[in-house]
């Protein structure tokens, strides 16, 4: 069966019925997505299925066949981040880490859908995501900032003599960045 | 000023947000195995017989670990504090709680772990069970812990409770016009971390140990782990320090010296991740606390005295029991001074998940209670809380239940700060009372001679 997942195409034996998560992460190697609960609950382990958020521990392989699959990884690189990327940085919005692949690729999807910074608008668009870290606020900011379009070199140099945050470069093959 | 008050990166940060930080379960390396844990579907109950043939004939199986292979079975989490251990590794004779594990299978797949736990055969005898820490005590209440009872007995001095006696606990009941009476119970709590307990346990060719662990507490595991195994410390290697999410639920090395026995019986690296259900059904939780607490109090608004009953549901075992009921006996007066103490803490077990650390450690639920009985206080007087609280407020030099000055009490700011926060104005008299020294009316008769050496008295 063919997956093809950001961007590249790759040939994979795992059986029709197996998880899109136990795929990636497991055959292909693709650890961004995380196994926080396997059953739909967490948010941990989303993906873009076509640009929409997806649970990939619920989504069985033959149902993302055909299909553009994107993993954070294929949001931006450490080289290039995305706007949101960039704007989880600065608002400290990543902390243990382990929701934040599932976070930035459902805010991600939000923003290139042009949602808004109302707080409500991003609170609904994220409530399916567990973080036991942040207690979310910094998570509403870093996602409202981009949806506000923050300038990313003010965000990255204003408050901090000593950044050394990458410009945004917007080249990833997902992008985020609704400014 | 370069650090201060800047916006300094997170050195994770960029691996966090690009998918590319290598947690434990992310790490993966050739031929390695996969285990799965038996665990028990009984609160409590006697083991008759445990037959893994079944799982050891199937095909992909590489491993069975049993009591039987483990080197040391009972060590405990404060063996090196003097405490007794009281815990076994797997379940030999009994199970005394509902998903205490008895057997760990490595195999090829995850898969064909859990089908080899669940061909293995456990003949078990139910017993009766104990959940309530207040049928602990009564005559025939069902035996949960093998090593202590159903308490700890064995404090300094040979005392069956954490004690505190502080002042002259009868003169000041003697002296109040009012005693407040309260009991308070807390539940429960599951740290929930987003990453579940995992561990990768690699057995190098030179007969050391590699784990990739996921531990809030590495040098802490290093040191289970090698006591189980009877290893020199130099013969283990833990690479941590990349942990997602414990707040407290990480620190009981849950699963690095399970799999380091299945690595070193089966000669390959195994990985031992749970599952969501495992993490909430048999990982340590934050334990509930049932505190009792009698305060003797003046018509004008001060804390003379205070007696207290607290009983710590440890769970099945006692693990880090004894010391955080230790801490909360010290914090037993909160954000408050009180001169007249009597506090007695008992470490109880029941046939629950033994518990452990999270945020606050025999703390969190006593402040709960404390400032729940504090407001009755006020309230019973007629008085306003925040002058009852401003009156009674730990200040520099004051001494704690454990008679430790206070060298920075922070009671008057958090006030303040709550009093902003809602919009409160504390103004006139109330305003006086947030200074820091305790002299004039901050001074009553029965607290003087209660201030440190150097103290404002």
């Amino acid at each position: 069966m063919d997956l093809v997942v950001n961007a590249v195409s790759h040939e994979v034996d795992s059986a029709p019925l197996t998880s899109l998560l136990e795929v990636l992460r497991e055959e292909l190697d693709i650890t961004g997505p995380k196994a926080g609960c396997e059953t739909g609950g967490c948010g941990a382990c989303t993906v873009l299925i076509d640009g929409e958020p997806r649970r990939s521990c619920l989504t069985a392989l033959c149902m993302a066949e055909g299909r553009e699959v994107t993993t954070v990884e294929g949001l931006g690189t450490p080289e290039a981040l995305s706007a949101v990327q960039q704007a989880f940085i600065h608002h400290y919005a990543a902390q243990c880490g382990f929701c934040t692949s599932g976070m930035i690729v459902a805010s991600s999807a939000y923003v290139d859908r042009g949602g808004s910074p109302d707080t409500g608008a991003i609170q609904e668009a994220l409530g399916g995501h567990y973080c036991r870290c942040t207690g979310y606020v910094k998570i509403l900011d870093a996602v409202a900032a981009v949806a506000r379009g923050d300038d990313a070199d003010t965000m990255s140099t204003a408050a901090s003599p000593t950044s050394s945050y990458v410009s945004i470069g917007g080249t990833g093959n997902g992008g985020g960045g609704a400014a | 000023m370069k650090v201060v008050g800047a916006r300094l990166p997170r050195y994770d940060g960029v691996g966090h947000v690009t998918g590319r930080t290598t947690y434990v379960d992310d790490v993966r390396l050739p031929g390695m195995l996969h285990a799965a844990a038996l665990r028990s579907p009984h609160h409590n109950a006697r083991i008759i017989d445990v037959d893994t043939g079944p799982a050891e004939a199937m095909a992909g199986v590489r491993a069975v670990i049993t009591h039987a292979d483990v080197p040391t079975l009972v060590y405990g989490h404060l063996s090196g504090a003097g405490i007794d251990g009281d815990e076994p590794l797997l379940a030999k004779d009994f199970v005394r709680y509902k998903g205490q594990p008895i057997a760990l299978v490595a195999a090829d797949s995850v898969q064909i772990a859990r089908a080899a736990c669940d061909a293995i055969v456990v003949d078990y005898e139910e017993l009766p069970t104990l959940l309530d820490v207040r049928l602990a005590f009564e005559d025939g209440a069902p035996v949960v812990n093998d090593r202590f009872g159903n308490w700890y007995k064995e404090f300094e001095g040979g005392l069956e409770a954490r004690q505190i006696r502080k002042g002259d606990i009868d003169r000041a009941f003697d002296d109040a016009d009012l005693i407040v009476e309260g009991v308070y119970r807390t539940q429960a709590v599951e740290q929930a971390p987003l990453e579940t307990q995992v561990c990768v346990a690699v057995p190098e060719p030179d007969g050391r140990l590699t784990i990739h662990t996921c531990t809030q507490a590495l040098y802490f595991s290093l040191g289970v782990v090698c006591a189980h195994l009877e290893l020199p410390m130099s013969k283990v290697k833990m690479v941590g320090g990349t942990v997602g999410g414990g707040f407290g639920g990480k620190v009981d090395t849950a699963s690095d010296t399970l799999a380091a026995l299945a690595a070193r019986k089966s000669g390959l690296p195994v990985k031992w991740r749970w599952t969501r259900e495992e993490e909430m059904l048999a990982s340590s939780t934050r334990g509930p606390w049932h505190m009792e607490i009698i305060d003797a109090v003046t018509s004008d608004g001060w804390i003379l005295g205070r007696k207290m009953l607290t009983l710590h549901d440890a769970g099945a075992y006692g693990r880090f029991s004894v010391y955080g009921l230790t801490k909360h006996s010290f914090h037993h007066t909160g954000a408050y001074t009180i001169p007249n103490l009597h506090f007695d803490g008992y470490v109880v077990f029941t046939n629950r998940i033994p518990t452990s650390a999270m945020r606050g450690y025999g703390v969190t639920g006593l402040s709960t209670a404390i400032e729940v009985h504090t407001e009755r206080v006020a309230n019973e007087l007629g008085m306003d809380p925040y002058e009852f609280r401003l009156k009674n407020a730990n200040r520099v030099n004051d001494t704690s239940p454990n008679r430790i000055a206070y060298e920075d009490p922070s009671t008057v700011e958090v006030l303040q700060s709550i009093a902003a926060a809602t919009g409160t104005e504390l103004d006139g008299s109330l305003r006086a009372m947030t200074r820091g020294e305790r002299t004039d009316d901050l001074l009553p008769d029965h607290l003087v001679g209660q201030i440190a050496q150097g103290g404002h008295g």
